[in-house]
């Protein structure tokens, strides 16, 4: 579904809006290139509601029993919810790379680099929040609102230039900005409608160390003792 | 059928994350998304989305009827309700009626929103927007209704269900102009454009509120072909599901 989700959004959203943006060229493949990162983040988010799955089937004992230490669990479970969301998303990156040309494997890399930057983080900011809601009807609000929010207030949609004061203020904190920035420069997008790169780069580090950090401290605590119940 | 509509209406408040999620959407395409692109198109695109917010989010809150059905059928609940002292059509026509009513409680608050950002129309304006965004309602708990009962796998309702959604927002005119469609999507695509319910009613809401496009019988004739067919439809399916349960 959500193969079909990023099609329709390039395939039908992306066409008919592309026919009405003025203020820039080539809004088409703008849009295209943010909706991969978004599509993105909504596979990796998904950790988190398995983690909730995990503790109502008592598979959490299961995983406390293994000889693993718990910082290796949460890492572990980062770096595969990135790898499985960039798995998931291979075939659209690379039907796109295809259509557009891209063959130079340095953009090739970087552009991949960056997604897979920014799914290990969000995983890890997924995770984060599983753990530290106890409750799975505010995981599932504050997720919704993310989901609303975090989007639209992100370069994935429209360049910051064209956002009023202080929805550019708050996409500059948003590493979604970064992340679909840091894509599209990769595959050589026009660079005035992006964010510096290396700045992209800076942000996607402090925020994948950030919450992946968050997320082993808060999953050792929490996972002792029973408290996750 | 009092209480049925009743019942509907109180389970319907028991959504409130699912609302909550909703309605943030909602807000944020408008507050947010809508007010970046004006900056960017040659129109203002913050005015044109209001009344296809309208339309979009009612659309969503008379669906959720479809989650409730599904899972009534899967579990054997039906057969509670054929005990009810009540008719069959009362009982069906009773939560189409409340399917509409839920969307049009949704939708009010988009719509004053709507009002505010564009213009308070004539009373009798108000009248026949609240009546065309019923009957969007009722014909959107048909159709839920149906997929429900038609398909009472959970896993291939909620596809089909998803597969809706995203045709029938994306090939609609709550987003863009019909006129833009026309130039980018080509046959059976374009054709569900047209005669998607969601672009009638949002274009109906923009007519009242805006002027443009212009509302025609045609705009009516259209919404009442489909709220009719749709009724009609879910009420018969619902009956014989509820009948075959027993």
């Amino acid at each position: 579904m959500r193969w079909f989700f990023a099609i329709v959004q390039i395939g039908i959203f992306g066409f008919a809006f592309s026919r009405l943006i003025i203020a820039m060229p080539d809004y088409y493949h703008y849009y295209a290139m943010g909706v991969i990162v978004m599509t993105m983040y909504s596979v990796a988010i998904f950790t988190g509601y398995e983690i909730y799955d995990e503790a109502d089937d008592g598979y959490v004992e299961y995983l406390l029993s293994l000889p693993i230490t718990r910082r290796e669990l949460v890492l572990g479970r980062s770096l595969a919810g990135g790898l499985r969301s960039f798995i998931f998303m291979s075939p659209i990156i690379a039907g796109f790379l295809l259509l557009l040309g891209v063959f130079d494997p340095w953009k090739v890399l970087a552009a991949l680099t960056a997604l897979y930057g920014f799914a290990f983080g969000i995983t890890g900011l997924s995770i984060t929040l599983a753990v530290g809601l106890k409750s799975g009807s505010s995981f599932d609000i504050v997720m919704g609102a993310l989901d609303a929010f975090i989007v639209r207030l992100s370069s994935a949609l429209y360049p910051q230039a064209f956002m009023p004061g202080p929805i550019a203020a708050l996409s500059g904190f948003n590493p979604l900005t970064y992340a679909t920035d840091l894509f599209r420069w990769s595959l050589n997008y026009d660079v005035r409608y992006l964010a510096n790169p290396y700045f992209a780069v800076l942000v996607l580090v402090i925020f994948l160390t950030t919450f992946n950090f968050a997320g082993v401290v808060i999953y050792e605590r929490n996972l002792e003792g029973g408290t996750w119940k | 059928m009092g209480a049925v509509i009743e019942h509907d209406f109180r389970v319907f408040l028991k959504y409130r994350f699912t609302l909550a999620g909703l309605i943030s959407m909602n807000l944020a395409d408008l507050l947010i998304m809508a007010v970046v692109y004006t900056r960017m198109v040659s129109f203002n695109y913050f005015e044109f989305l209001a009344p296809g917010i309208v339309a979009m989010g009612l659309f969503a809150a008379a669906f959720v009827i479809g989650r409730e059905v599904n899972m009534e059928t899967r579990r054997g609940y039906n057969l509670y309700l054929l005990s009810l002292p009540l008719r069959r059509s009362e009982f069906v026509f009773g939560r189409m009626v409340a399917g509409g009513i839920r969307g049009l409680v949704y939708g009010i608050p988009l719509l004053i929103l709507a009002m505010v950002i564009l213009r308070f129309p004539s009373a009798l304006e108000v009248a026949l927007m609240l009546f065309a965004m019923y009957l969007l309602g009722m014909g959107i708990t048909g159709l839920a209704i149906s997929l429900a009962v038609l398909l009472r796998s959970f896993e291939k309702f909620t596809t089909a269900r998803s597969l809706l959604y995203l045709l029938l927002i994306f090939c609609s005119s709550v987003f863009y102009p019909i006129a833009v469609l026309q130039q980018v999507l080509r046959g059976p695509l374009i054709f569900i454009a047209e005669v998607n319910p969601l672009t009638t009613v949002s274009d109906l809401l923009r007519g009242y509120l805006m002027g443009t496009p212009s509302v025609t019988l045609w705009s009516w004739a259209q919404l009442l072909a489909f709220s009719g067919l749709f009724i009609l439809a879910g009420s018969g399916l619902y009956i014989i599901a509820i009948q075959r349960s027993a």
